[in-house]
C-alpha cells in the first residue's frame, strides 16, 4: 500500500480549502505532482507545497491501495477527504469543517476532533472520529432535503447540534452525548446515541434513533418496551406532526414530556 | 460586419432556409457593410431569440434564491476574463441569466410580472442582467384602483391609472394574474370562476379582464393584455380558459396583433375533476385557437427535474405547498397583489407530471399556426429556460417523443393525444415560435427578424440544416442549439463557439402612454388619498426614477387622437 504523508508545519490564520487531498486524486500522481496541486487559502490560489510538506512512497498506485496521512493542527483546513470513494485518509490531529463531505467510499479516520458538517451528504464509506464532532454531522447542507444517504459515521466523543439532520440512510453512532435535535427530519437513517440526546427526532418521518437517555418531544407516542441487544428500551413512534413512522428507543434516565 | 454563406431562416420576411449573406452596420441589419467577416457557410442562421414570458428579475426571484440555497450549488461557473461568476439552476444569479440566454442564441427576454411597488427592485436586477434586451410587464389584475375604476365603469380613469402605473413601474405592458384572486386571498379565499365576485369590491374577474383589455387597446399599447387565467393549475380548468377567451372575442385590436396573450397555457389546459381523473384537454384548447384569431399563447412546457414555482397567484402557491409538502413563501403586496414561491420537482414516474409534459407539446403541435404559440417554460415555473433546446428537439422529432414517453408514467399514453401526433416541426416553424412570433406578440418591431433596419441580433448554430435531419438527429439538434456558434447582439459578437466573449449592457424597454389630462387629474386625486390612508410608503417615493435604468428604450403610446382632447 502506498502511503503519502502531508504535514502542516505551522498553523495559519486564514482557512485552507483542501478538497483535492483524497486518494482518488493523489493515488496516480508523483510526489512532485502532488506538491503542485492547487489549494485555496482565502482568495489566494496556492500549491499544496506552499503550505504543507509532502513526502511518502514515490510510486503511483491505485486509489484503493493508497493511504494518506495528514498531520498537524488541521482545524482550519476544510474539506479533507471530500468526495473520496476508496482508500484511507488518516488525520493526526483536529480536522476542519466539511471533512469527508459527499464521501462515497473508503475510510476517513480523525484522531482528534472534527468540526461542523462532518460527512455531510455522505453516500458511502466510513468515518471514525476519536474525539468530538461539531454540529450538523451527516446533515444536508443549507436548503437540501437529503443529508447522508449511506455509509457510517462513528464518533467516540460527543456530537453537536442537528446530528444527522435530513438523514436519508446510513448509520451514525455517537458514544457520548448529542446536542439539540439529533435526527431531526430523519427520512430513513439510523442513529445510535449512547449518552444523552435532547429532543431527538423532531419532524422525523422514518428511520430509527436510539439514545441512552433523552428528553422526548410531546409529539411522540409511547408504545411499550422492547429488548434490544440485551437491554430494555422504551419505544416511541413519531413525529406525529409529520404523521411520522420513525422509531425512537430510550434506554433509561430522564424522559420528559 | 458580414455573415457569409449561412442558411438563413427569417420567416417574418419570407425567407425559409436560403443561403445568403447578412450585413450589419451600426448595430442594425443593413444592405451592405464592411469590416469583420464571419464565415457561416452552410450553418443555421436566424434572428436572435426572444423570450416573451420568463421570470428573470424582481423580488420573487430573490425570494426564490433565499429559499433555495441548495439551488445555488448547481450550475456554478467560475469567473472568467469577461464573465462574473454564475450560480444556480432554477433561480440563477442575475449574471448567469444573461450569459445563459446569450449562449442559447437569445438576445431578448421579458420579465412577466412585477407589482408596481416592487418595480424598483425589478429594475435593479434587470440592470445586472448582461447582454440581453429586456423589459418587465406590470401587474394590474388585483389592484384596488383598477377594481374601483371597473366597479365605477370609468374606463377613462382606468386608462389613466394604467398609463400612470406603467410609468411608475417603467413597465412594458399589462399583466393580469388570477384577477381578483390575489385580493380574495387576503381573506383566505379565491375566486373560483370568472363570474365570482371579488370580496368587498363588487366586481368579477370577467369585468376586470374585459375592462383592462379595452383600456389596453384604447392606450394602443404595443403588447396586448398578458393573462394568467383564473383557476390555473387545477383539474378541469380548460373550461375557465375558453370561457375567459370568449369574453374578449369582440374587442378590436388597435395594432397588428392579438387582443390577449395567454401565459403558460399548459397550466390551464386540464380536464378531469380531481388529480385522480386528471387528463389533457390540449386538443380542445388548440381547436379553439385554430378557430379564432384574437389570442396567442405561450406554452409553459414542463421539464423533468427541479423547478421553482413563483407567481402572483398566491392561492395557487398555497395549494402547491400543501400538495408537495414543500417550503412556501407568501407575500401580500399592499393594495396591488399577493404572490408566492414554492420549490418543485417534476417527476417522470408521476402520472400528473407525465401528462403535464405531454400537454405542452400537444398545444404546440395541435395548434396549426406557429404564430399563435410561442415556446416557453414559464421559467422557472415549468423548468429553467436553459432547457429550450430540449423542447425544440422534441417538437422536431417524433422519434424523440416516442423515446421519452417510454421513460414516463404510462398515463401519458391514456390521458393525452401526444402518442398519436405525427407532426414534426421544421426550422421555419421553430424560428417563428422562438423569434418572429414572440417579437410580434410583444410589439417589438425591430426584433425577431432580419429585415433591413432591424436590430442586428443574430444567432448562428453549428447545425447544417441541409445535411441534418432533425427528426432523426435530434441529439445533434439539441447539442447545437445549446451552445450557439455565434450570438450577435446589436452588431456585437457576444458568443463565439459557445463561450461568452463580450458582455455589453442591453436595453430596457418601457412604455410611456399619454392620456387626456382631465382623466389623469381625476385618477390622481383619488390615488393620493389611497397612498395617505393605506400605503406604507409615500407616493413621492414610489416612482422608478430614470437613474434606475441606464440604457432605456422608451416606446410611446397613448389615447388617440390626443390633439382633440388636449
Amino acid at each position: 500500500m502506498r502511503t503519502i504523508t502531508i504535514k502542516l508545519p505551522e498553523h495559519r490564520g486564514v482557512p485552507v480549502e483542501a478538497e483535492r487531498i483524497s486518494p482518488d486524486v493523489l493515488a496516480g500522481l508523483s510526489i512532485r505532482e502532488i506538491s503542485e496541486i492547487e489549494v485555496w487559502q482565502g482568495n489566494r490560489r496556492l500549491h499544496l507545497s506552499d503550505i504543507f510538506l509532502v513526502s511518502g512512497d514515490p510510486d503511483p498506485d491505485t486509489p484503493e491501495n493508497t493511504r494518506i496521512v495528514i498531520e498537524g493542527d488541521l482545524s482550519k483546513v476544510k474539506r479533507l477527504g471530500e468526495g473520496m470513494s476508496t482508500g484511507v485518509v488518516e488525520i493526526i490531529g483536529d480536522a476542519g469543517m466539511h471533512a469527508g463531505n459527499s464521501m462515497r467510499g473508503g475510510i476517513l479516520r480523525i484522531k482528534g476532533n472534527a468540526d461542523d458538517w462532518l460527512g455531510r451528504e455522505m453516500r458511502g464509506g466510513r468515518i471514525e472520529v476519536e474525539g468530538n464532532a461539531g454540529n450538523y454531522v451527516g446533515a444536508g447542507y443549507r436548503g437540501e432535503r437529503c443529508g447522508m444517504r449511506g455509509g457510517e459515521i462513528i464518533i467516540k466523543g460527543n456530537a453537536g447540534a442537528f446530528l444527522g439532520e435530513h438523514l436519508c440512510g446510513g448509520t451514525i453512532e455517537v458514544m457520548g452525548d448529542a446536542g439539540d435535535f439529533p435526527g431531526c427530519a430523519n427520512q430513513g437513517g439510523i442513529i445510535r446515541i449512547h449518552g444523552h440526546a435532547h429532543l431527538p427526532g423532531a419532524e422525523m418521518v422514518k428511520g430509527s434513533i436510539t439514545a441512552g437517555s433523552a428528553r422526548v418531544l410531546p409529539s411522540f407516542v409511547h408504545e411499550g418496551t422492547v429488548e434490544l441487544g440485551g437491554s430494555t428500551y422504551k419505544k416511541y413512534v413519531g413525529d406525529l406532526v409529520e404523521n411520522g413512522k420513525g422509531e425512537l428507543y430510550i434506554a433509561s434516565g430522564q424522559i420528559g414530556k | 460586419m458580414i455573415i457569409k454563406g449561412g442558411i438563413v431562416y427569417d420567416p417574418a420576411n419570407g425567407i425559409f432556409g436560403e443561403e445568403m449573406d447578412i450585413c450589419i452596420e451600426s448595430g442594425r441589419i443593413a444592405e451592405d457593410a464592411r469590416g469583420e467577416v464571419i464565415d457561416a457557410s452552410g450553418l443555421l442562421v436566424m434572428p436572435g431569440g426572444v423570450d416573451a414570458h420568463s421570470h428573470i428579475a424582481g423580488p420573487k426571484l430573490n425570494t426564490g434564491r433565499i429559499m433555495r440555497p441548495d439551488d445555488s450549488r448547481i450550475g456554478t461557473e467560475p469567473r472568467t476574463r469577461v464573465c462574473r461568476p454564475s450560480t444556480g439552476y432554477t433561480v440563477p444569479n442575475c449574471y448567469a441569466i444573461g450569459y445563459r440566454y446569450a449562449r442559447l442564441g437569445y438576445t431578448t427576454a421579458f420579465e412577466a410580472a412585477t407589482p408596481i411597488i416592487e418595480a424598483r427592485h425589478t429594475h435593479e436586477e434587470l440592470e445586472e442582467i448582461p447582454i440581453v434586451d429586456k423589459g418587465a410587464l406590470t401587474l394590474f389584475g388585483s389592484n384596488w384602483t383598477v377594481m374601483e375604476c371597473v366597479r365605477d365603469n370609468d374606463l377613462g380613469r382606468l386608462a389613466a391609472y394604467v398609463a400612470w402605473g406603467l410609468r411608475a413601474a417603467r413597465g412594458y405592458g399589462v399583466k393580469i394574474v388570477n384577477p381578483g384572486g390575489g385580493e380574495a386571498w387576503g381573506f383566505g379565499s379565491n375566486v373560483k370562476s370568472v363570474h365570482d365576485p371579488v370580496p368587498h369590491f363588487d366586481v368579477t374577474p370577467a369585468q376586470i379582464i374585459r375592462a383592462l383589455a379595452e383600456v389596453n387597446e384604447r392606450l394602443r399599447l404595443p403588447h396586448s393584455i398578458h393573462l394568467h387565467f383564473n383557476n390555473l393549475g387545477r383539474p378541469g380548468n380548460y373550461t375557465t380558459a375558453i370561457e375567459t377567451l370568449e369574453l374578449l372575442k369582440d374587442i378590436k385590436p388597435s395594432r397588428m396583433r392579438q387582443v390577449v396573450h395567454v401565459a403558460h397555457m399548459q397550466f390551464s389546459a386540464y380536464g378531469g375533476t380531481t388529480w385522480k381523473d386528471f387528463e389533457s384537454k390540449a386538443s380542445a384548447i388548440a381547436d379553439y385557437f385554430n378557430q379564432t384569431n384574437h389570442a396567442t399563447m405561450d406554452l409553459g412546457q414542463i421539464i423533468f427535474g427541479p423547478a421553482t414555482t413563483m407567481t402572483a397567484d398566491a392561492p395557487l402557491e398555497y395549494a402547491n405547498a400543501r400538495i408537495g409538502h414543500q417550503k412556501w413563501s407568501n407575500h401580500d403586496i399592499e393594495l396591488e397583489e399577493s404572490s408566492g414561491v414554492v420549490p418543485w420537482v417534476y417527476m417522470r414516474k408521476m402520472p400528473v407530471n407525465a401528462v403535464q409534459w405531454a400537454i405542452g407539446l400537444e398545444l404546440a403541435l395541435l395548434t396549426r399556426d406557429p404564430w399563435k404559440v410561442v415556446m416557453t417554460t414559464d421559467h422557472p415555473n415549468g423548468g429553467p429556460f436553459v432547457n429550450y433546446p430540449e423542447i425544440i428537439s422534441l417538437l422536431m422529432s417524433r422519434e424523440k417523443r416516442e423515446e421519452e414517453m417510454k421513460t414516463l408514467h404510462e398515463m401519458v399514453r391514456s390521458r393525452s393525444t401526444l402518442p398519436s401526433i405525427e407532426r414534426e416541426m421544421d426550422w421555419s416553424e421553430i424560428v417563428i415560435m422562438t423569434r418572429a412570433a414572440p417579437a410580434r406578440i410583444l410589439g417589438l418591431e425591430d426584433k425577431g427578424h432580419l429585415g433591413i433596419g432591424a436590430d442586428a441580433d443574430v444567432s448562428i448554430y453549428d447545425i447544417k440544416p441541409e445535411e441534418i435531419d432533425p427528426s432523426k438527429d435530434h441529439a445533434k439538434v439539441k447539442a447545437g442549439l445549446s451552445r450557439a456558434k455565434y450570438t450577435i447582439k446589436g452588431g456585437v459578437v457576444v458568443v463565439r463557439d459557445g463561450e461568452i466573449v463580450a458582455a455589453p449592457q442591453g436595453r430596457t424597454y418601457w412604455v410611456d402612454a399619454a392620456v387626456p389630462e382631465s382623466d389623469m387629474d381625476r385618477m390622481l386625486s383619488s390615488l393620493k388619498e389611497k397612498f395617505e390612508r393605506y400605503y406604507s410608503i409615500r407616493m413621492s417615493n414610489y416612482m422608478v426614477q430614470d437613474a434606475y435604468i441606464s440604457n432605456p428604450f422608451v416606446v410611446r403610446a397613448g389615447v388617440q387622437p390626443l390633439k382633440e382632447v388636449i
